[in-house]
């Protein structure tokens, strides 16, 4: 069974990986072509989140891999909760970097747009996972 | 209790991890402590010191929220007007200088690490300043090495302040910095005053400077600037800022900032289309005449009404605050309204130059940095009904470079025009002209309004800059005035008469009885030869003015230039070199020769019984514009 759910992570992190990787890419390509809504001063908060975006991306990527990779090799069975810390791991990894793109899209000033308000929702579920993976480990 | 996974004990990596962590805390600390080894403020005893109180913020708290005003802000010369002095402030090299700007009494600059050093003639001592003037004997001053700790001044010239060593009390280095020029000169030439005019600037900064070339400036001199000599004074100065910063506009922004930490706050006035946030002042949102006394602050010409208000202003700073009434807390000078008033009568009396050195005698000003004194004798602002079609001093220019303005912010913060006032569209949202209303081809500078509405007939800071007072061209104005109307300051080879034949031609308006010399002699000349050195000035500036030179032709303009560089005053004589460069080599066979209004003989030489005629009548009053 927690085969898996690593399996499940794998696939999410790599993806993540792969599209929060590609963001990367396109972020380098905005400021390699000097594009204004990027760059420009006013625009700094949009900078600012959509980095953070790219940057809450791929670390959990990374983190789905290595939760993934620690069930294969700690977990023999089933662990209770399991289904629990999964599904918040899962929707850390979409809110938090959905949320801080979201958030340069339309924002004001020095203000993100409202779809940052999935960054706090993330945040919490993603130390909800940390701090029951972290107990659970022995 | 959760405990699904076995197997992994990590103490091992922990502790790694927890050394590595603890060793990039103890470097990235140790690196911020390298950076960060200037003296704070609080430390500082030798010079003013920023010291935000009084509800009071600094821009940098609005930077957070407003990132792209800042940045604007950041790249304008209202930020730079006042700066400590460093090796990256200051515009010129304080390597190993020697400056020679002033004859007999060179300056030596050194940089010690990051602080600047000057070795110079004392201004203080008596005998200094005496400089070039041959009727003077010079004495030998006493020299002195001081640090050069703060700059006031930005695009067009940048003055240095060294600490006297007395409190917080700044001098001036005797020399100052042009810019354009990339050149050093006396300080005394950058102000249009006589020769041997000389007084010593020690003191000045904390006493004048302050009021507008920071934010919140407070002298908190021990005796009013100017009643006692110079080394006797004590300060205390501080400021909220140096520099013009956005509180200065915006009015104290602590409230507004402690305010909005409230997200909710925020994002409430976000989502509600033309919510205002009282906490701060958006002087765009003002009514017309306070919207324009938030610049008009400084851009004027003002007073204290009463030495209390003094007394006040030096221990507080000065009690104006955008959206307040600038006229209830200053006097602010306006002879068209206020010239037959005790208030102005006793500045007079102290001054007979008060008035007349600072405005023409219609009342319009002739001293640059007064526009809010131009802009409410305009009649697209004292005749305006309608408060939405009134003009102000946004109706031109913008504090903060919009987004879609294609210009750099280097070229938009030269004068800071809005780009509705580059197409014309100040004007045209409330004038619509005939095609032919300009007689002047399409393209061509006769086209534009402000060549012909806004001529340059303002002097500051060595060079001419348009009249804010909006006008008409009047051959009548000029003959009462003395000023130069725009017509003439392009067509520099027309006569008066020839002005106000095309102007009663086109405009029907009425042509005025001239003086023999005004129907024969071109307006420019006249003005060159007999005009008070204001006048000169002008004229010599419009000379290096490539529509004028098109308009006029260039070849004849070198001699009465060359004539001008041995003007008496400084600031004329710079100001004419710096036109004569702007011309193509001197030719004589290109000369129009025999051009009796450009007192031109046929032999290509100058009319001299006429140009000395002139040269004699010339309006020799000592002029000392309150720049």
């Amino acid at each position: 069974m927690s085969s898996d759910y690593a399996r499940r992570h794998l696939r999410v992190g790599w993806w993540a990986l792969l599209v929060f990787a590609t963001l990367g890419l396109v972020l380098e390509s905005l400021q390699g072509f000097k594009v204004a809504a990027y760059l420009d001063v006013s625009n700094e908060t949009r900078r600012l989140m959509w980095r953070l975006a790219h940057a809450h991306g791929t670390l959990l990527g990374v983190v789905n891999i290595l939760f993934a990779l620690t069930l294969r090799t700690s977990a023999p069975s089933t662990p209770p909760g399991l289904a629990r810390i999964s599904a918040a791991l899962v929707a850390a990894t979409f809110l938090l970097p959905i949320g801080f793109f979201a958030g340069g899209i339309v924002f004001y000033g020095g203000d993100p747009g409202v779809g940052v308000l999935l960054v706090p929702a993330g945040a919490i579920l993603l130390l909800l996972a940390l701090y029951w993976t972290a107990r659970g480990v022995r | 209790m959760m405990r699904p996974f076995t197997g992994v004990r990590n103490t091992e990596n922990l502790v790694v991890s927890a050394v590595a962590l603890g060793a990039a805390a103890v470097l990235a600390g140790g690196a911020f402590a390298r950076a960060d080894r200037r003296t704070p403020e609080r430390a500082v005893t030798n010079r003013p010191v920023q010291a935000p109180a009084g509800g009071y913020a600094s821009s940098d708290t609005c930077r957070a929220c407003h990132p792209g005003q800042y940045a604007s802000w950041h790249g304008s010369y209202h930020r730079t007007m006042t700066q400590l002095a460093t090796p990256d402030t200051v515009a010129t090299s304080f390597d190993g200088v020697t400056v020679d700007a002033v004859a007999g009494e060179p300056i030596h600059l050194e940089q010690r690490g990051r602080e600047l050093w000057a070795e110079f003639a004392d201004p203080d001592a008596a005998g200094v300043g005496v400089g070039s003037d041959p009727t003077l004997t010079p004495l030998t001053p006493n020299r002195i090495t001081r640090q050069v700790v703060m700059t006031t001044g930005s695009h067009n010239q940048q003055i240095y302040w060294y600490a006297t060593g007395n409190s917080r009390v700044l001098g001036q280095l005797p020399a100052i910095w042009l810019t354009s020029e990339r050149a050093w000169i006396p300080r005394r030439a950058a102000i249009m005053s006589p020769p041997g005019a000389h007084a010593s600037e020690t003191g000045a900064w904390n006493g004048v400077c302050v009021a507008c070339h920071t934010t919140n400036g407070q002298p908190r001199l021990d005796a009013p600037f100017g009643s006692t000599p110079a080394p006797a004074i004590a300060a205390n100065t501080r400021a909220a800022e140096f520099g013009i910063a956005c509180e200065a506009c915006h009015g104290p922004g602590e409230a507004h900032a402690r305010a909005n930490r409230n997200p909710a706050r925020r994002y409430a006035l976000h989502f509600q289309p033309g919510a205002r946030d009282d906490t701060i002042v958006q002087p765009e949102r003002l009514d017309p005449l306070r919207a324009s006394q938030v610049c008009g602050q400084c851009h004027s010409f003002w007073e204290f009404a009463d030495p209390q208000a003094e007394r006040r202003a030096n221990a507080d700073g000065l009690p104006y605050r955008p959206g307040d009434d600038l006229a209830a807390t200053r006097f602010i000078a306006q002879p068209t309204r206020n010239l037959d008033t005790p208030i102005m009568r006793a500045f007079l009396a102290a001054d007979p130059g008060f008035v007349r050195d600072i405005f023409w005698s219609d009342g319009m000003i002739r001293a640059t940095g007064r526009e809010y004194n131009a802009l409410i004798d305009s009649p697209c602002f004292k005749n305006a009904a309608d408060p939405s079609r009134t003009m102000t001093c946004f109706s031109c220019h913008t504090m903060h470079k919009p987004d879609d303005d294609p210009r750099s912010i280097g070229d938009w913060a030269d004068d800071q025009l809005s780009p509705r006032a580059i197409d014309g569209r100040s004007c045209a949202g409330c004038h619509t002209m005939a095609d032919d209303h300009s007689h002047h081809a399409a393209g061509s500078p006769g086209r534009t309004c402000e060549n012909c509405h806004m001529p340059y007939t303002t002097y500051g800071l060595l060079k001419t800059i348009r009249s804010h007072q909006i006008s008409s061209p009047s051959v009548q104005a000029t003959l009462a005035t003395g000023r130069p109307d725009a017509c003439s300051l392009c067509h520099l080879d027309k006569t008066l008469a020839w002005t106000a034949a095309t102007l009663d031609a086109w405009y029907g308006t009425p042509r005025p009885a001239l003086g023999d010399d005004e129907q024969t002699v071109a307006a420019s000349v006249l003005w060159l030869l007999k005009g008070d050195a204001g006048q000169r000035a002008i004229v010599a500036q419009a000379m290096g003015w490539p529509a004028a030179q098109r308009a006029a032709g260039s070849a004849w303009l070198t001699p009465y230039l060359a004539l001008t560089e041995r003007d008496q005053y400084d600031a004329v004589r710079l100001i004419a070199a710096r036109a004569r460069r702007t011309l193509p080599p001197f030719r004589r066979e290109a000369l129009p020769r025999g051009s009796a209004q450009l007192l031109l003989t046929p032999a290509g030489t100058f009319d001299t019984s006429r140009v000395n005629r002139l040269v004699r009548e010339r309006n020799n009053r000592r002029l000392v514009y309150r720049e």
